[in-house]
């Protein structure tokens, strides 16, 4: 029977969730600094 | 509204996903579960695809309209590209080695799609080089154009060599994969093209904050 390698499963799958949840986390920093920056530009006026 | 809606539609879908790759997918005979790894790396592939292809289309968009908004779903797509062919590469190496033997190998796929990556890491570069934002504009819609003509060099690139990588599993004439498998294959590549949109709406969105910010 063929060996099932679930460390390789394991180690694909938590990569992809580390990269695509930081690629995620990296957006919502963006858009907070974004709207954050904007804001305090108005307020200067 | 409708960016955190796609967003919740596709974590739904990336659950449906992970259920049908690993509760009702069965344990494929001749690989094992290790073949699990394409209910992912199959979508990552197809997702890179399609963000290169929007790359493509939005940059002709631009240098023909100059619109501003096709110019952000250029970067942002090309952005989201990048990231979805390195989980390509990577998720496709880690499978190799159970599989191959090998981590990786200059195969005429493998080669092409690493290719790719750095084309479009360029293009991002360039992005970022340049300050005139119209001219960075002009030049990543060209860059954007010519590095296109490399993804039809992906796609055929194992009809063309015969190298190690196998042909498309899913393609006319090829033999009939189980359905419950195609089910799971087919869910995941939903479940990503979802995310992909969900980060392209997302990235387009703060292109046009930073760009609206007064000065």
């Amino acid at each position: 029977m063929t060996a099932d390698h679930w460390t390789f499963v394991i180690a694909a799958y938590g990569l992809a969730a580390v990269v695509l949840g930081g690629y995620w986390r990296r957006l919502v920093r963006q858009e907070r600094a974004v709207r954050a920056g904007s804001a305090r530009r108005q307020s200067r006026r | 509204m409708m960016v955190p809606m796609l967003g919740w539609l596709a974590m739904l879908a990336i659950g449906g996903g992970l259920v049908m790759g690993f509760g009702i997918a069965p344990r494929e005979v001749t690989q094992g579960s290790v073949q699990r790894i394409m209910y992912v790396h199959v979508p990552f592939a197809w997702v890179a695809y399609l963000a290169f292809a929007v790359v493509f289309v939005a940059s002709i968009a631009y240098l023909w309209r100059r619109s501003a908004a096709a110019d952000r779903v250029a970067h942002a797509s090309a952005e989201a590209g990048v990231v979805f062919t390195g989980l390509a590469i990577a998720t496709g190496s880690i499978w190799g080695k159970p599989t191959w033997g090998t981590w990786w190998t200059w195969d005429a796929r493998l080669t092409s799609v690493a290719l790719l990556f750095v084309l479009y890491l360029g293009y991002l570069m360039l992005r970022g080089m340049i300050e005139d934002r119209e001219r960075g504009a002009r030049y990543a819609a060209v860059l954007g154009i010519i590095a296109a003509l490399d993804i039809p060099l992906v796609h055929f690139s194992v009809f063309w060599w015969r190298t190690l990588h196998q042909p498309p599993s899913i393609r006319p004439g090829s033999a009939a994969m189980p359905g419950v498998i195609l089910a799971a294959l087919l869910v995941n590549v939903v479940a990503f093209t979802l995310l992909y949109a969900y980060f392209v709406a997302k990235r387009s969105r703060v292109l046009r904050l930073a760009e609206e910010m007064p000065a």
